[in-house]
């Protein structure tokens, strides 16, 4: 009787602790995408921001090279890789704010080297656009949203 | 029979203490009318009673012991009724937790706890709709631009490896 009642105890702190760390997760959704003067069209799947695109770029392809969902955790770097590896960014939650607003710390890397570190507040229905650095035909574009 | 003296004064302590038995009081009744040394000794026992219940009687009415009557009344209440904490503790069945090597582990799992959350109980919630998406930027080997569209809902950070580059539409 008496082990029982400590074995409920702990397995309810056990559970509370576990259930805090899940609830610190957040679900955003990285797309990389290449965009370039070679060829004309847009990617179906960006159909989305593709008003945005157009409207601030003056490329004539977009292309959707990755689109992955990450689960971030508190100071837990996840990163994704483009152009075989050369450019990666690695994103960090550093907490949450509120239930829906996550503010993040994102790093930009192109063949080791550092070329972007910044801290952006991502709330529901936002879409940060990293883009810049360039690649064989035209730049990369990570495309950075909620998805909570 | 007559009753002699020798006989009947030891039984004159037990009449005057009333540990005499029906036999014995009937005797020493019989005795006394008849016996002035017996009945002397009977008067010399009852003054000595008074001399001593006098003083102490007199101390007794001088001296006031409600919160004594108070505390005995407290005593027999907490007799019948168990306190609260008795009650949950007996319900609980705690005894197994109040052992010190369960509190040990207990305790350094609780500030363990406190550690992970604390974070989250004293951080601060400003205005977020006011204030700017991004917070921090910095580049050692690009020109940096920061743009947010008018609808509010993308932000652009934009790297230029080159000044006069021009990706932007006009």
């Amino acid at each position: 009787m008496k082990r029982t009642t400590i074995l409920t105890i702990y397995c309810s702190i056990f559970f509370l602790f576990f259930a805090s760390t899940a609830f610190g997760q957040v679900q955003t959704r990285f797309r990389v995408i290449r965009a370039s003067n070679v060829g004309t069209g847009v990617d179906p799947s960006l159909g989305d921001i593709h008003g945005q695109l157009g409207s601030l770029f003056s490329f004539t392809s977009y292309r959707l090279l990755k689109d992955e969902i990450l689960h971030l955790s508190p100071n837990r770097p996840a990163s994704i890789s483009a152009w075989e590896g050369r450019i990666i960014i690695e994103t960090t939650l550093e907490r949450m704010r509120r239930r829906d607003v996550a503010d993040l710390r994102i790093r930009v890397a192109r063949e080791r080297i550092n070329i972007l570190n910044t801290n952006v507040r991502l709330s529901p229905g936002r879409t940060v656009l990293i883009g810049g650095p360039k690649i064989r035909e035209g730049v990369i574009i990570y495309a950075i949203s909620s998805n909570f | 029979m007559k009753n002699s003296c020798s006989s009947v004064s030891p039984l004159i302590e037990r009449y005057f203490d009333r540990q005499a038995t029906d036999e014995e009081r009937a005797l020493v009744e019989r005795h006394l009318p008849v016996c002035t040394t017996c009945s002397e000794k009977l008067m010399a026992l009852e003054g000595l009673k008074n001399a001593l219940k006098a003083p102490v009687d007199e101390a007794l009415q001088e001296e006031t012991f409600p919160w004594v009557w108070e505390k005995i009344e407290k005593n027999i209440r907490m007799e019948r009724k168990p306190s609260w904490w008795n009650l949950l503790r007996s319900w609980l069945d705690l005894s197994y937790l109040l052992r010190k090597r369960v509190w040990i582990p207990a305790v350094a799992t609780a500030i363990v706890l406190a550690l992970i959350i604390s974070p989250f109980l004293f951080q601060k919630t400003p205005s977020y709709l006011e204030a700017s998406v991004v917070e921090y930027v910095e580049s050692d080997t690009h020109n940096v631009m920061v743009y947010d569209l008018e609808t509010g809902q993308v932000t652009v950070i934009w790297l230029f490896e080159e000044p006069e580059e021009e990706t932007f539409s006009s």
